[in-house]
Protein backbone atom coordinates (compact mmCIF):
# COMPACT_ATOMS: atom_id res chain seq x y z
CA UNK A 1 0.00 0.00 0.00
CA UNK A 2 0.67 3.47 -0.73
CA UNK A 3 2.35 5.74 1.97
CA UNK A 4 2.30 9.19 1.97
CA UNK A 5 5.13 11.20 3.94
CA UNK A 6 5.06 14.54 5.49
CA UNK A 7 9.02 15.37 6.52
CA UNK A 8 9.70 16.96 9.84
CA UNK A 9 8.56 21.00 10.56
CA UNK A 10 6.73 19.80 7.07
CA UNK A 11 3.48 21.76 6.12
CA UNK A 12 1.10 20.13 3.52
CA UNK A 13 -2.40 20.13 2.41
CA UNK A 14 -3.61 16.88 2.42
CA UNK A 15 -7.37 15.64 1.18
CA UNK A 16 -7.91 11.95 1.00
CA UNK A 17 -4.78 9.29 1.31
CA UNK A 18 -4.78 6.16 -0.04
CA UNK A 19 -2.94 3.94 2.08
CA UNK A 20 -0.76 5.11 5.12
CA UNK A 21 0.08 8.40 6.00
CA UNK A 22 3.48 9.12 8.32
CA UNK A 23 4.31 12.11 9.55
CA UNK A 24 6.97 13.05 11.19
CA UNK A 25 7.82 15.33 14.57
CA UNK A 26 6.61 19.10 14.18
CA UNK A 27 4.28 18.83 10.99
CA UNK A 28 1.33 20.92 10.17
CA UNK A 29 -1.66 19.39 8.10
CA UNK A 30 -4.12 21.90 6.22
CA UNK A 31 -7.42 19.71 5.09
CA UNK A 32 -9.32 19.60 2.25
CA UNK A 33 -12.85 19.13 3.07
CA UNK A 34 -11.89 16.34 4.95
CA UNK A 35 -8.08 13.94 5.56
CA UNK A 36 -9.46 10.54 4.80
CA UNK A 37 -6.13 7.91 5.46
CA UNK A 38 -7.30 4.97 4.07
CA UNK A 39 -4.75 2.92 6.32
CA UNK A 40 -2.68 3.85 9.06
CA UNK A 41 -1.86 7.27 10.50
CA UNK A 42 0.95 7.61 11.90
CA UNK A 43 2.85 10.83 13.97
CA UNK A 44 6.46 10.64 14.83
CA UNK A 45 6.57 13.33 17.26
CA UNK A 46 3.94 16.64 17.94
CA UNK A 47 1.77 17.43 14.84
CA UNK A 48 -1.05 19.51 14.08
CA UNK A 49 -4.31 18.23 11.63
CA UNK A 50 -6.59 21.47 10.70
CA UNK A 51 -9.59 20.02 9.91
CA UNK A 52 -11.53 16.77 10.61
CA UNK A 53 -9.98 13.39 10.39
CA UNK A 54 -10.67 9.89 9.54
CA UNK A 55 -8.22 6.58 9.54
CA UNK A 56 -8.32 3.20 9.69
CA UNK A 57 -5.97 3.23 12.79
CA UNK A 58 -3.80 6.22 14.07
CA UNK A 59 -0.44 6.03 16.34
CA UNK A 60 1.35 9.02 17.44
CA UNK A 61 4.78 8.24 19.63
CA UNK A 62 6.23 11.42 21.33
CA UNK A 63 5.22 14.69 21.58
CA UNK A 64 1.19 15.99 21.20
CA UNK A 65 -1.16 15.72 18.84
CA UNK A 66 -3.52 17.97 18.00
CA UNK A 67 -6.47 17.42 15.32
CA UNK A 68 -8.51 20.88 14.97
CA UNK A 69 -12.17 18.85 13.90
CA UNK A 70 -13.51 15.65 14.57
CA UNK A 71 -11.37 12.28 14.53
CA UNK A 72 -12.85 9.18 13.63
CA UNK A 73 -10.53 6.03 13.45
CA UNK A 74 -12.05 2.70 12.69
CA UNK A 75 -9.98 0.32 14.66
CA UNK A 76 -7.61 1.83 17.15
CA UNK A 77 -5.65 5.07 18.46
CA UNK A 78 -2.72 4.83 20.16
CA UNK A 79 -0.71 7.42 21.46
CA UNK A 80 3.10 5.93 22.80
CA UNK A 81 4.70 8.52 25.45
CA UNK A 82 2.38 10.80 23.97
CA UNK A 83 -0.95 13.07 23.84
CA UNK A 84 -3.80 13.52 21.74
CA UNK A 85 -6.08 16.54 21.15
CA UNK A 86 -9.31 16.38 19.29
CA UNK A 87 -11.23 19.64 19.21
CA UNK A 88 -14.27 18.08 17.78
CA UNK A 89 -15.84 14.59 18.39
CA UNK A 90 -13.57 11.79 18.23
CA UNK A 91 -14.90 7.61 17.68
CA UNK A 92 -12.51 4.37 17.76
CA UNK A 93 -12.71 1.32 18.39
CA UNK A 94 -10.05 1.40 21.50
CA UNK A 95 -8.20 4.35 22.53
CA UNK A 96 -4.79 3.73 24.44
CA UNK A 97 -2.72 6.81 25.62
CA UNK A 98 0.01 6.82 27.53
CA UNK A 99 0.49 10.81 28.29
CA UNK A 100 -3.08 11.83 27.96
CA UNK A 101 -6.14 12.37 25.90
CA UNK A 102 -8.59 15.65 25.45
CA UNK A 103 -11.37 15.69 23.65
CA UNK A 104 -13.59 18.91 23.07
CA UNK A 105 -16.74 17.05 21.48
CA UNK A 106 -18.46 13.62 22.13
CA UNK A 107 -15.94 11.06 22.54
CA UNK A 108 -17.09 7.19 22.46
CA UNK A 109 -15.05 3.91 22.03
CA UNK A 110 -15.35 0.30 23.84
CA UNK A 111 -12.18 1.00 25.75
CA UNK A 112 -10.46 4.47 27.22
CA UNK A 113 -7.07 3.36 28.96
CA UNK A 114 -5.23 6.29 29.59
CA UNK A 115 -2.21 6.59 31.42
CA UNK A 116 -1.93 10.54 32.68
CA UNK A 117 -5.07 12.59 32.40
CA UNK A 118 -8.44 12.05 30.54
CA UNK A 119 -10.23 15.68 29.57
CA UNK A 120 -13.82 16.09 27.93
CA UNK A 121 -15.49 19.00 27.47
CA UNK A 122 -18.75 16.93 26.08
CA UNK A 123 -20.24 13.49 27.21
CA UNK A 124 -17.95 10.16 27.29
CA UNK A 125 -19.57 6.39 25.87
CA UNK A 126 -17.64 3.37 26.67
CA UNK A 127 -17.65 -0.09 27.64
CA UNK A 128 -14.55 0.62 30.43
CA UNK A 129 -12.57 3.63 31.18
CA UNK A 130 -8.85 3.52 32.97
CA UNK A 131 -6.95 6.16 33.56
CA UNK A 132 -3.73 6.88 35.93
CA UNK A 133 -4.34 10.42 36.91
CA UNK A 134 -6.64 12.55 36.54
CA UNK A 135 -10.02 12.15 34.65
CA UNK A 136 -12.30 15.26 33.97
CA UNK A 137 -15.56 15.49 31.93
CA UNK A 138 -18.19 18.04 31.60
CA UNK A 139 -20.95 15.85 29.83
CA UNK A 140 -22.47 12.45 30.79
CA UNK A 141 -20.95 9.70 31.12
CA UNK A 142 -21.98 6.31 30.20
CA UNK A 143 -19.59 3.22 30.79
CA UNK A 144 -19.67 -0.20 32.61
CA UNK A 145 -16.79 -0.06 34.52
CA UNK A 146 -14.58 3.66 34.94
CA UNK A 147 -11.37 3.36 37.10
CA UNK A 148 -8.85 6.25 37.75
CA UNK A 149 -6.06 6.25 39.88
CA UNK A 150 -5.56 10.11 41.22
CA UNK A 151 -8.72 12.24 40.79
CA UNK A 152 -12.14 12.49 39.19
CA UNK A 153 -14.76 15.91 38.23
CA UNK A 154 -16.92 14.10 36.78
CA UNK A 155 -21.13 15.09 35.60
CA UNK A 156 -24.08 13.33 35.13
CA UNK A 157 -23.12 9.49 35.49
CA UNK A 158 -24.38 6.54 34.32
CA UNK A 159 -22.07 3.42 35.36
CA UNK A 160 -21.89 -0.07 36.74
CA UNK A 161 -18.89 0.46 38.86
CA UNK A 162 -16.83 3.68 39.78
CA UNK A 163 -13.51 2.33 41.27
CA UNK A 164 -11.18 5.89 42.14
CA UNK A 165 -7.95 6.32 44.30
CA UNK A 166 -7.94 9.67 45.22
CA UNK A 167 -11.00 11.94 44.96
CA UNK A 168 -14.47 11.97 43.30
CA UNK A 169 -16.72 14.83 42.39
CA UNK A 170 -19.52 14.25 40.62
CA UNK A 171 -22.78 16.18 39.68
CA UNK A 172 -25.07 12.45 39.78
CA UNK A 173 -26.71 9.97 38.33
CA UNK A 174 -26.37 6.44 38.59
CA UNK A 175 -23.89 3.89 39.74
CA UNK A 176 -25.58 0.43 39.65
CA UNK A 177 -23.06 -1.73 41.34
CA UNK A 178 -20.50 -0.25 43.42
CA UNK A 179 -18.36 3.24 43.99
CA UNK A 180 -15.57 2.43 45.90
CA UNK A 181 -13.05 5.57 46.56
CA UNK A 182 -10.01 5.63 48.34
CA UNK A 183 -10.19 9.39 49.58
CA UNK A 184 -13.00 11.52 49.45
CA UNK A 185 -16.09 11.73 47.41
CA UNK A 186 -18.91 13.72 46.89
CA UNK A 187 -22.22 14.59 44.85
CA UNK A 188 -24.49 17.67 44.22
CA UNK A 189 -27.37 16.16 42.48
CA UNK A 190 -29.85 13.40 43.32
CA UNK A 191 -27.18 10.04 43.26
CA UNK A 192 -28.28 6.48 43.39
CA UNK A 193 -26.07 3.72 43.27
CA UNK A 194 -25.64 -0.06 44.55
CA UNK A 195 -22.66 -0.10 47.26
CA UNK A 196 -20.40 2.53 48.09
CA UNK A 197 -17.14 2.65 50.47
CA UNK A 198 -15.33 5.66 50.80
CA UNK A 199 -11.96 5.58 53.04
CA UNK A 200 -11.92 8.91 54.08
CA UNK A 201 -15.23 11.20 53.27
CA UNK A 202 -18.54 11.09 51.54
CA UNK A 203 -20.67 14.10 51.07
CA UNK A 204 -24.12 13.92 49.65
CA UNK A 205 -25.46 17.31 48.68
CA UNK A 206 -28.51 16.30 47.33
CA UNK A 207 -31.23 13.43 47.70
CA UNK A 208 -29.10 10.18 47.55
CA UNK A 209 -30.36 6.57 47.38
CA UNK A 210 -28.43 3.46 47.95
CA UNK A 211 -27.28 0.01 49.70
CA UNK A 212 -24.46 -0.36 51.86
CA UNK A 213 -22.79 3.44 52.62
CA UNK A 214 -19.58 2.75 54.19
CA UNK A 215 -17.12 5.77 55.26
CA UNK A 216 -13.90 5.42 56.49
CA UNK A 217 -14.01 8.81 58.25
CA UNK A 218 -17.26 11.00 57.78
CA UNK A 219 -20.42 10.96 55.75
CA UNK A 220 -22.69 13.81 55.46
CA UNK A 221 -25.84 13.89 53.69
CA UNK A 222 -27.51 17.42 53.28
CA UNK A 223 -30.63 16.15 52.34
CA UNK A 224 -32.40 12.90 52.79
CA UNK A 225 -30.77 9.66 52.77
CA UNK A 226 -31.82 6.36 51.90
CA UNK A 227 -29.85 3.26 52.55
CA UNK A 228 -29.67 -0.30 53.26
CA UNK A 229 -26.95 -0.38 56.14
CA UNK A 230 -24.95 3.10 56.85
CA UNK A 231 -21.53 2.48 58.40
CA UNK A 232 -19.36 5.33 59.26
CA UNK A 233 -15.87 5.83 61.42
CA UNK A 234 -16.11 8.91 62.72
CA UNK A 235 -18.79 11.47 62.17
CA UNK A 236 -22.01 11.01 60.50
CA UNK A 237 -24.89 13.47 59.50
CA UNK A 238 -28.29 13.71 57.60
CA UNK A 239 -29.67 16.71 57.10
CA UNK A 240 -33.24 15.37 55.63
CA UNK A 241 -34.50 11.96 56.97
CA UNK A 242 -32.82 8.99 56.64
CA UNK A 243 -34.32 5.46 56.17
CA UNK A 244 -32.55 2.33 56.14
CA UNK A 245 -31.80 -0.88 57.75
CA UNK A 246 -28.59 -0.92 59.84
CA UNK A 247 -26.51 1.92 61.08
CA UNK A 248 -23.38 1.53 62.53
CA UNK A 249 -21.40 4.92 63.70
CA UNK A 250 -18.00 4.80 65.56
CA UNK A 251 -18.43 8.55 66.76
CA UNK A 252 -21.19 10.87 66.35
CA UNK A 253 -24.15 10.45 64.31
CA UNK A 254 -27.16 13.40 63.93
CA UNK A 255 -29.94 13.22 61.43
CA UNK A 256 -31.91 16.61 61.12
CA UNK A 257 -35.50 15.09 60.33
CA UNK A 258 -36.33 11.56 61.43
CA UNK A 259 -34.88 7.87 61.26
CA UNK A 260 -37.18 5.25 60.09
CA UNK A 261 -35.15 1.82 60.41
CA UNK A 262 -35.83 -1.79 59.81
CA UNK A 263 -33.05 -3.03 61.68
CA UNK A 264 -30.13 -2.13 64.29
CA UNK A 265 -28.54 1.03 65.05
CA UNK A 266 -25.17 1.43 67.04
CA UNK A 267 -23.27 4.39 68.04
CA UNK A 268 -19.99 5.14 69.30
CA UNK A 269 -20.93 8.44 70.72
CA UNK A 270 -23.57 10.57 70.77
CA UNK A 271 -26.60 10.03 68.24
CA UNK A 272 -29.36 13.27 67.54
CA UNK A 273 -32.39 13.08 66.07
CA UNK A 274 -34.71 15.72 65.49
CA UNK A 275 -37.71 14.06 65.14
CA UNK A 276 -38.49 10.48 65.72
CA UNK A 277 -36.23 7.44 65.44
CA UNK A 278 -37.99 3.94 64.91
CA UNK A 279 -35.63 0.62 64.73
CA UNK A 280 -34.91 -3.10 66.26
CA UNK A 281 -32.45 -2.93 68.34
CA UNK A 282 -30.35 0.41 69.57
CA UNK A 283 -27.20 0.40 71.12
CA UNK A 284 -25.62 4.01 72.46
CA UNK A 285 -22.13 4.50 74.01
CA UNK A 286 -22.55 7.84 75.14
CA UNK A 287 -26.25 10.16 74.30
CA UNK A 288 -29.11 9.76 72.78
CA UNK A 289 -31.38 12.95 71.67
CA UNK A 290 -34.50 12.84 70.22
CA UNK A 291 -37.78 14.06 69.88
CA UNK A 292 -39.27 10.41 70.71
CA UNK A 293 -37.15 7.08 69.93
CA UNK A 294 -39.21 3.62 69.75
CA UNK A 295 -37.52 0.53 68.90
CA UNK A 296 -39.09 -3.47 69.02
CA UNK A 297 -36.82 -5.31 70.64
CA UNK A 298 -33.40 -4.38 73.07
CA UNK A 299 -32.67 -0.28 73.54
CA UNK A 300 -29.05 0.35 76.09
CA UNK A 301 -27.75 3.46 76.54
CA UNK A 302 -24.34 4.17 77.60
CA UNK A 303 -24.42 7.67 79.22
CA UNK A 304 -27.28 9.74 78.77
CA UNK A 305 -31.23 9.43 76.62
CA UNK A 306 -32.76 12.71 76.48
CA UNK A 307 -36.65 12.63 74.84
CA UNK A 308 -39.37 14.76 74.47
CA UNK A 309 -42.43 12.23 73.98
CA UNK A 310 -40.26 8.95 75.17
CA UNK A 311 -38.12 5.97 74.70
CA UNK A 312 -39.80 2.94 74.11
CA UNK A 313 -37.76 -0.75 73.60
CA UNK A 314 -38.80 -4.29 74.46
CA UNK A 315 -35.87 -4.67 76.86
CA UNK A 316 -34.57 -0.91 77.78
CA UNK A 317 -31.33 -1.29 80.00
CA UNK A 318 -29.72 2.44 80.99
CA UNK A 319 -26.26 1.12 82.55
CA UNK A 320 -24.90 2.29 85.17
CA UNK A 321 -24.57 6.16 86.16
CA UNK A 322 -26.46 6.95 83.07
CA UNK A 323 -29.25 9.40 83.15
CA UNK A 324 -32.66 9.22 81.35
CA UNK A 325 -35.10 12.57 80.77
CA UNK A 326 -38.41 12.04 79.34
CA UNK A 327 -40.36 8.62 79.82
CA UNK A 328 -38.72 5.49 79.44
CA UNK A 329 -41.74 2.80 78.41
CA UNK A 330 -40.96 -0.68 77.78
CA UNK A 331 -42.00 -4.32 78.20
CA UNK A 332 -38.35 -4.51 80.81
CA UNK A 333 -36.38 -2.05 82.33
CA UNK A 334 -33.73 -1.97 83.95
CA UNK A 335 -31.44 0.95 85.64
CA UNK A 336 -28.51 0.13 86.43
CA UNK A 337 -26.07 1.27 89.66
CA UNK A 338 -26.37 5.02 90.17
CA UNK A 339 -28.69 5.23 86.37
CA UNK A 340 -31.08 7.80 86.95
CA UNK A 341 -34.53 8.17 85.17
CA UNK A 342 -37.98 10.20 85.54
CA UNK A 343 -40.70 8.14 85.06
CA UNK A 344 -41.10 4.73 84.25
CA UNK A 345 -43.38 2.55 82.42
CA UNK A 346 -42.89 -1.13 81.75
CA UNK A 347 -44.50 -4.46 82.70
CA UNK A 348 -41.12 -5.08 84.82
CA UNK A 349 -38.98 -2.39 86.51
CA UNK A 350 -35.88 -3.27 88.27
CA UNK A 351 -33.81 -0.37 89.76
CA UNK A 352 -30.21 -1.69 90.59
CA UNK A 353 -28.36 -0.38 93.96
CA UNK A 354 -28.47 3.43 94.64
CA UNK A 355 -30.59 3.90 91.55
CA UNK A 356 -33.19 6.84 91.42
CA UNK A 357 -36.35 7.41 89.14
CA UNK A 358 -39.35 10.09 89.90
CA UNK A 359 -42.41 7.42 88.93
CA UNK A 360 -42.29 3.80 88.43
CA UNK A 361 -45.45 2.42 86.90
CA UNK A 362 -45.33 -1.52 86.55
CA UNK A 363 -46.73 -4.94 86.94
CA UNK A 364 -43.93 -6.04 88.75
CA UNK A 365 -41.32 -3.95 90.50
CA UNK A 366 -37.96 -4.71 92.45
CA UNK A 367 -36.38 -1.78 94.15
CA UNK A 368 -32.47 -1.85 94.52
CA UNK A 369 -30.54 -1.48 97.62
CA UNK A 370 -29.91 2.13 98.63
CA UNK A 371 -32.32 2.95 95.36
CA UNK A 372 -34.52 5.50 95.60
CA UNK A 373 -38.15 6.42 93.84
CA UNK A 374 -40.43 9.07 94.87
CA UNK A 375 -43.77 6.95 93.79
CA UNK A 376 -44.35 3.50 92.38
CA UNK A 377 -47.86 2.31 91.13
CA UNK A 378 -47.66 -1.57 90.70
CA UNK A 379 -50.65 -4.55 89.88
CA UNK A 380 -49.05 -7.50 91.23
CA UNK A 381 -45.73 -7.45 93.35
CA UNK A 382 -43.34 -5.16 94.71
CA UNK A 383 -39.52 -6.32 96.30
CA UNK A 384 -37.73 -3.62 98.43
CA UNK A 385 -34.14 -4.16 99.15
CA UNK A 386 -32.26 -2.85 102.04
CA UNK A 387 -32.11 0.79 102.13
CA UNK A 388 -34.71 1.34 99.02
CA UNK A 389 -36.41 4.13 99.67
CA UNK A 390 -40.20 5.17 98.17
CA UNK A 391 -40.97 8.70 99.42
CA UNK A 392 -44.87 8.39 98.88
CA UNK A 393 -46.78 5.26 100.17
CA UNK A 394 -46.11 2.65 96.67
CA UNK A 395 -49.83 2.35 95.52
CA UNK A 396 -51.23 -1.10 94.29
CA UNK A 397 -53.73 -0.57 91.88
CA UNK A 398 -56.11 -2.94 89.66
CA UNK A 399 -55.12 -1.20 86.34
CA UNK A 400 -52.28 0.66 85.28
CA UNK A 401 -52.83 3.83 83.89
CA UNK A 402 -52.26 3.80 79.87
CA UNK A 403 -48.52 3.95 78.85
CA UNK A 404 -47.13 6.78 76.69
CA UNK A 405 -45.85 6.06 72.96
CA UNK B 1 -4.77 13.62 47.57
CA UNK B 2 -3.81 17.08 47.88
CA UNK B 3 -5.61 19.05 51.11
CA UNK B 4 -8.86 20.82 50.72
CA UNK B 5 -8.92 24.06 48.89
CA UNK B 6 -9.38 26.34 51.66
CA UNK B 7 -6.79 24.66 53.82
CA UNK B 8 -4.18 23.18 50.88
CA UNK B 9 -1.67 20.61 52.49
CA UNK B 10 1.73 20.29 51.58
CA UNK B 11 1.93 16.01 49.75
CA UNK B 12 3.75 14.43 52.68
CA UNK B 13 6.13 11.18 51.66
CA UNK B 14 3.09 8.84 52.66
CA UNK B 15 1.14 10.93 50.11
CA UNK B 16 3.30 9.97 47.57
CA UNK B 17 3.61 6.30 48.17
CA UNK B 18 0.03 6.26 48.33
CA UNK B 19 -0.34 7.91 45.01
CA UNK B 20 1.90 5.59 43.14
CA UNK B 21 0.34 2.81 44.79
CA UNK B 22 -3.13 3.72 43.70
CA UNK B 23 -1.86 4.30 40.07
CA UNK B 24 -0.08 0.65 40.23
CA UNK B 25 -3.52 -0.86 41.35
CA UNK B 26 -5.24 0.83 38.31
CA UNK B 27 -3.50 -1.45 35.46
CA UNK B 28 -4.24 -4.48 37.55
CA UNK B 29 -0.61 -6.42 36.95
CA UNK B 30 0.18 -4.64 33.97
CA UNK B 31 1.97 -1.41 35.36
CA UNK B 32 4.54 0.02 33.13
CA UNK B 33 7.27 2.96 35.06
CA UNK B 34 6.14 4.87 32.18
CA UNK B 35 2.40 4.77 32.81
CA UNK B 36 2.56 5.05 36.45
CA UNK B 37 5.07 7.96 35.44
CA UNK B 38 2.19 9.75 34.01
CA UNK B 39 -0.91 8.83 36.67
CA UNK B 40 1.11 9.63 39.35
CA UNK B 41 2.52 12.83 38.03
CA UNK B 42 6.16 11.96 39.11
CA UNK B 43 9.34 12.20 36.94
CA UNK B 44 10.51 9.10 36.18
CA UNK B 45 13.85 8.88 37.81
CA UNK B 46 12.15 9.96 40.74
CA UNK B 47 9.94 7.34 40.35
CA UNK B 48 11.90 4.59 40.23
CA UNK B 49 13.04 5.17 43.57
CA UNK B 50 10.24 5.08 45.04
CA UNK B 51 8.94 1.68 43.09
CA UNK B 52 12.06 0.38 44.69
CA UNK B 53 11.15 1.42 48.15
CA UNK B 54 7.78 -0.02 47.46
CA UNK B 55 8.77 -3.45 46.47
CA UNK B 56 11.36 -3.60 49.15
CA UNK B 57 8.76 -3.20 51.64
CA UNK B 58 6.82 -5.70 50.09
CA UNK B 59 3.75 -3.07 48.51
CA UNK B 60 4.76 -3.76 45.55
CA UNK B 61 5.94 -7.08 43.17
CA UNK B 62 7.73 -6.64 39.76
CA UNK B 63 7.87 -9.01 36.95
CA UNK B 64 9.70 -8.55 33.65
CA UNK B 65 7.99 -9.52 30.53
CA UNK B 66 9.76 -8.99 27.55
CA UNK B 67 12.48 -6.81 28.52
CA UNK B 68 10.15 -4.23 30.87
CA UNK B 69 8.86 -5.19 34.24
CA UNK B 70 5.54 -4.79 35.37
CA UNK B 71 4.16 -3.63 38.69
CA UNK B 72 1.65 -4.97 40.81
CA UNK B 73 0.03 -4.28 44.22
CA UNK B 74 0.07 -6.67 47.10
CA UNK B 75 -2.07 -7.87 49.48
CA UNK B 76 -0.08 -6.04 52.49
CA UNK B 77 0.07 -2.84 49.85
CA UNK B 78 -3.45 -2.52 49.58
CA UNK B 79 -3.55 -2.88 53.53
CA UNK B 80 -0.78 -0.04 53.02
CA UNK B 81 -4.08 1.84 51.40
CA UNK B 82 -6.78 1.03 53.07
CA UNK B 83 -5.17 2.20 56.22
CA UNK B 84 -3.71 5.35 54.91
CA UNK B 85 -7.08 6.72 53.66
CA UNK B 86 -9.01 5.58 56.93
CA UNK B 87 -6.07 8.02 58.63
CA UNK B 88 -7.13 10.84 56.33
CA UNK B 89 -10.24 10.28 56.87
CA UNK B 90 -10.09 10.75 60.54
CA UNK B 91 -6.86 13.32 60.47
CA UNK B 92 -9.84 15.56 57.96
CA UNK B 93 -12.48 15.20 60.62
CA UNK B 94 -10.29 16.54 63.58
CA UNK B 95 -9.59 19.26 61.23
CA UNK B 96 -12.92 19.71 60.38
CA UNK B 97 -14.75 19.13 63.60
CA UNK B 98 -14.81 22.90 66.00
CA UNK B 99 -12.82 22.71 69.13
CA UNK B 100 -11.21 19.67 67.99
CA UNK B 101 -8.16 21.28 67.85
CA UNK B 102 -6.74 21.08 71.25
CA UNK B 103 -6.66 24.52 71.22
CA UNK B 104 -8.86 26.43 73.62
CA UNK B 105 -11.90 29.14 72.78
CA UNK B 106 -10.79 31.54 75.30
CA UNK B 107 -7.17 31.66 75.85
CA UNK B 108 -6.32 33.54 78.88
Amino acid sequence: MAEVRVPRHGKVRLGVVEGDLRAEADTEIDVDGRLAVTGEARFDGGSEVRGDMDCRSFRSDDGRVRVRGHLFVTEDLEARDSAVEVDGELKARRVDADRGLTVGGPASAERFEVGGHLDGAQSLTARTVSVGGKFQLAGKLTAESVEAGGAVDLHEVALDSLDVGGVVNLAGGIVRRTVEVGGRFSSTAPFEFGNLSVGGISHFHDRTKGGRVDTGGMMTADRDLEFEDLHTGGICSIGGNGKGRNVEVGGKFSVHGGLNLSGNVEVGGMISVGEAITGINLDVGGKLEARRASFSGTVEIGGAVTTREGLKGAQVRLRRRSRARGPVVGGYVRLETKAVAEDIYADTVELEEKAEAARVFGRRVVLGENSSVAEVVYTETLETREGARVRTPPQKVAQLPPFPL
Amino acid sequence: MEGSPTNPRRREVSDLYATVLEVVKRYHGAARITRISYGAGMPVDRLRNFLDRLLTLGLLTSEEVDGRALYDITARGQEFLDTYWKMRGYIEVFEQAPGWNGRRKNPR
